[in-house]
């Protein structure tokens, strides 16, 4: 698996594929880590897809979508 | 006396068509099988015969079933579906010590037609999950475009490396990376051929291409 435990990570979860594709860009162009990945089973979203970054990236890359993409919510992984 | 079949080690839907034929026969048997879908369709075959079924997990990891004949030998046949599909034996390989191996193609550096944006995403989502498949593939073959995930700039390409670290062989087709003008930057799994790509895709016991 990837190097981090899964309870390092957090997903930010969106209300649809676009906003997750947007945030992505965001994050892409700041370049702060993030994987596109599908949304966890245990997590319920209509958008399929959700951004996972590690815990430690949370206040900045909440700070960066802030203002320009909406997120329904953010979850733990695992 | 009693019968006892030793199914322990045979793919599914094998402990069942021997638990069968011998209960055909025998008024009372055991099973030793050493995994739990056979159980379950041993169990199905007793509610569908009318025989007694009783269970006993051992330490040693199998089960030993006690089937015992209640009424007249019913001639149904196992493995033709009924009616209503009841009697099927379910293999679908999860929890089978004997699943076939899977093999995945990845033809595409994209999921699907359609959308590339969106073919974009779900290849990267697929390629994910798979690290959530157990067991994990034993082999995964990129040709044409897919050769496109294995680069040194793939979004994928961590996750292809952790598949490989799990034991799966990642194949990337020398003549894709050729023809891209990519042959340097493949940085997951080694260059094949098309004669192991053919040896391989024609041994698969399961191919899957997304």
């Amino acid at each position: 698996m990837t190097e981090n435990p899964d309870n390092d990570y957090l997903v930010f979860i969106f209300p649809s594929v676009s906003h997750a594709l947007k945030a992505e860009k965001l994050l892409k162009a700041a370049g702060e880590a993030h994987k596109l990945i599908p949304v966890p089973r245990h997590i319920s979203s209509d958008c399929g897809v959700c951004l996972r970054i590690a815990r430690a990236q949370r206040p900045g890359v909440a700070a960066l979508l802030q203002g320009k993409v909406t997120w329904e919510g953010e979850a733990p992984l695992g | 006396m009693t019968t006892t079949v030793d199914a322990r080690g045979l793919a599914c839907p094998l402990p069942v068509i021997m638990a069968k034929k011998a209960i055909e026969t025998q008024d009372r048997i055991t099973v030793l099988v050493d995994n739990a879908m056979a159980v379950e369709n041993i169990r199905r075959l007793a509610v569908k015969t009318a025989c007694g079924f009783a269970v006993t997990e051992r330490e040693d990891g199998f089960w030993e079933i006690a089937l015992t004949r209640t009424g007249p030998p019913e001639n149904t046949p196992v493995g033709v579906p009924a009616a209503d599909g009841e009697d099927l034996p379910v293999c679908d390989g999860r929890g089978e010590k004997n699943a076939e191996p899977l093999v995945v193609v990845l033809s595409d550096n994209r999921m699907g037609r359609g959308d590339d944006i969106l073919g974009d995403i779900l290849i990267r989502g697929f390629i994910h999950t798979l690290l959530q498949l157990q067991p994990p593939p034993v082999r995964i073959v990129c040709y044409n475009a897919g050769v496109k995930l294995a680069l040194a700039d793939s979004t994928v390409l961590d996750d292809l490396r952790d598949l490989e670290k799990s034991g799966t062989e990642i194949l990337i087709c020398g003549t894709c990376a050729n023809f891209f003008g990519v042959t340097d930057q493949v940085a997951v799994g080694h260059i094949s051929n098309m004669y192991d790509i053919v040896e391989i895709l024609a041994g698969a016991g399961r191919v899957v291409r997304p």
